[in-house]
């Protein structure tokens, strides 16, 4: 039976004494893509930095309730936000590979941080095994050392996916991905998600309906911090069963 | 196109060319107030210049005469000590400056950082004659303890190969003034490190990085900043006067080791200046030595606007 590799309990997230998560639950199984869907300002992307501990690096965040990743709470105290972030990849809104670092050292960095590999030859299959799974490594294979600024955006924004896969983690965190590209580029990226599901399940932030309608296997519907509803995607947009649901999906809030 | 609209900018509104007409003599005087400064020190240089030719800046003597005939001068050593003094100030500045700015922006509590800022202003503030006095009653035993220590047991490095007697030596000038410019320095990278985009914290903490290892990311992506702000420490220690001219010992001396005695030009202008309208060449020949400190500001600036312009681009240039 297809196990949940993330559950969520009962989640609160205050920024600035300011409520924006509230009391959030869900679970998302694994080898799917999950759909956090809302208008800007719900505190999707908030929520997903609950997921790896990414809120720890901001001062005025404070978060209360269970995120359990493959069974370990990671906010109990005895788990180091390191492990959990090593465990869980994280893309962003805006690409952002390091512009100071080769393309090379841009997926190398993690497997080098947490010394996942002994050698140099284990290393360049990591990196290689990396940027094809993002669909970059034909475009880049052989300009590996250069500068990563100067790639195109959606290049950037591949290459920021291979170096979050260079740590093989459980889950895919992707906050609006393609928020900042191009059609031909957001196309490119998910069919990328499509693909990269059948082994990794993904959490997928978006305030476009249609994507998450186009790529999604399980949406949850996130309205000023509250989980107004969350099912399989088919249901949640064809059949939603709150009328909060149906006025977003009709453009009506 | 005429040659009105070549010089000026393209101003096709009216309002938009009188605010240009109006604004316009204040670069120009600033600019003339430079150029004007240069000209008097080419003008005054050039008395000794012509007698001596570039020997002036190549021969280390020092010999002030009732008769001119028997004058001669060569500043050498004071350009020596000058740049050694100045390369020591950066080397000692730079772990400092970058500790101390990511320490402000990383380490301290936001409550603690407006006093802390208030301090290292104050640091910058301070007059340079404070820093010489300290650095004559303090500093200088402490590095004359330190210099020696090192002499005796790692004589055997070029550096340390000369005891101190005073304290008084190019090691104790450096470390001065490596502390003087540290607030500048600071301050440049401060300002870059606190510019880098949230979303690289974010990327850098992503992937599993640690605190330090985020930090030393996180500065590999200023590395241009850095370079500006030493060059402009570089800058500074290079025109630092009278806190030098305490600390340094103010011999003619050109010597690799940290203990020896030296100058600078700065404190040699300074040390001789009064007394040089006896003589028929002397003046001329300090005067020469601000040239030389100018050329020599102007060759670090350019290596360092070469370096930043490399570096962009290396990033941004065609593929």
């Amino acid at each position: 039976m297809p196990s949940e590799v993330l559950v969520v309990e009962g989640l609160n997230v205050w920024l600035s004494g300011k409520h924006v998560v509230k009391n959030v639950s869900f679970k998302v199984p694994d080898r799917t893509v999950f759909a956090l869907m809302g208008p800007s300002g719900s505190g999707k992307s908030t929520l997903l930095r609950a997921l790896n501990r990414l809120l720890d690096i901001y001062e005025e965040a404070e978060v209360r309730g269970r995120v359990l990743l493959e069974g370990v709470d990671i906010y109990s105290p005895g788990v180091d936000p390191i492990w959990v972030r090593r465990r869980v990849g994280m893309v962003f809104q805006h690409p952002n590979p390091f512009p100071h670092l080769s393309i090379y050292d841009n997926v190398a960095i993690g497997p080098r941080l947490n010394r996942m590999v002994k050698s140099k030859r284990e290393l360049d299959e990591l990196v290689r095994w990396a940027l094809e799974k993002a669909y970059l490594w034909d475009e880049v294979k052989d300009r590996l050392h250069m500068p990563a600024a100067k790639l195109s955006g959606g290049q950037k924004q591949r290459l920021s996916i291979a170096r979050a896969l260079a740590l093989k983690p459980r889950v895919l965190l992707m906050d609006e991905p393609t928020a900042n590209l191009d059609p031909v580029a957001t196309e490119k990226i998910e069919e990328l998600i499509a693909e990269l599901k059948r082994e990794i399940p993904i959490i997928l932030v978006t305030h476009s309906p249609e994507q998450a309608a186009r790529v999604a296997d399980y949406t949850a519907f996130l309205y000023y911090g509250e989980l107004v509803e969350v099912g399989p995607t088919g249901k949640i947009f064809t059949q939603p069963e709150n009328p909060l649901t149906e006025r977003y999906l009709l453009r009506r809030i | 196109m005429g040659l009105r609209e070549r010089l000026l900018p393209r101003l096709r509104s009216r309002d938009d060319r009188v605010f240009f007409l109006v604004h316009l003599p204040v670069p120009v005087i600033v600019f003339m107030l430079l150029a004007s400064m240069l000209a008097v020190i080419l003008y005054m240089s050039l008395p000794i210049l012509e007698r001596e030719g570039l020997r002036v800046f190549t021969s280390n003597v020092w010999r002030p005469s009732d008769d001119p005939a028997r004058e001669e001068y060569g500043l050498l050593a004071a350009i020596y000590g000058t740049v050694y003094t100045s390369v020591i100030a950066v080397l000692v500045a730079a772990p400092l400056a970058v500790s101390l700015a990511v320490a402000i922006e990383e380490l301290v509590p936001r409550r603690l950082r407006g006093a802390v800022e208030v301090l290292v202003d104050l640091m910058a503030a301070t007059p340079t004659i404070v820093y010489g006095v300290w650095g004559l009653t303090y500093l200088a035993p402490l590095m004359k303890t330190v210099l020696n220590t090192l002499h005796e047991h790692l004589g055997w490095i070029p550096f340390f190969s000369k005891p101190t007697l005073t304290g008084l030596s190019y090691g104790t000038a450096g470390v001065l003034l490596g502390i003087m410019v540290v607030p500048y320095a600071a301050a440049v990278i401060r300002e870059a490190y606190s510019m880098i985009p949230w979303h690289l914290r974010e990327a850098v903490y992503s992937v599993g990085a640690t605190r330090l290892e985020a930090i030393r990311v996180l500065l590999g992506s200023v590395r241009p900043s850095i370079v500006a702000a030493l060059v402009l420490a570089m800058g500074r220690a290079m025109g630092e006067t009278v806190a030098v001219s305490l600390v340094i010992g103010n011999s003619l001396n050109i010597d690799v080791a940290l203990g020896s005695p030296g100058t600078t030009v700065s404190s040699l202008i300074a040390s001789k200046f009064k007394a040089a309208a006896y003589y028929e060449y002397m003046m001329s020949a300090l005067f020469a030595g601000g040239l030389a400190l100018f050329l020599i500001g102007l060759a670090v600036n350019t290596l360092g606007i070469l370096y930043i312009r490399r570096w962009e681009e290396e990033m941004h240039g065609a593929a």
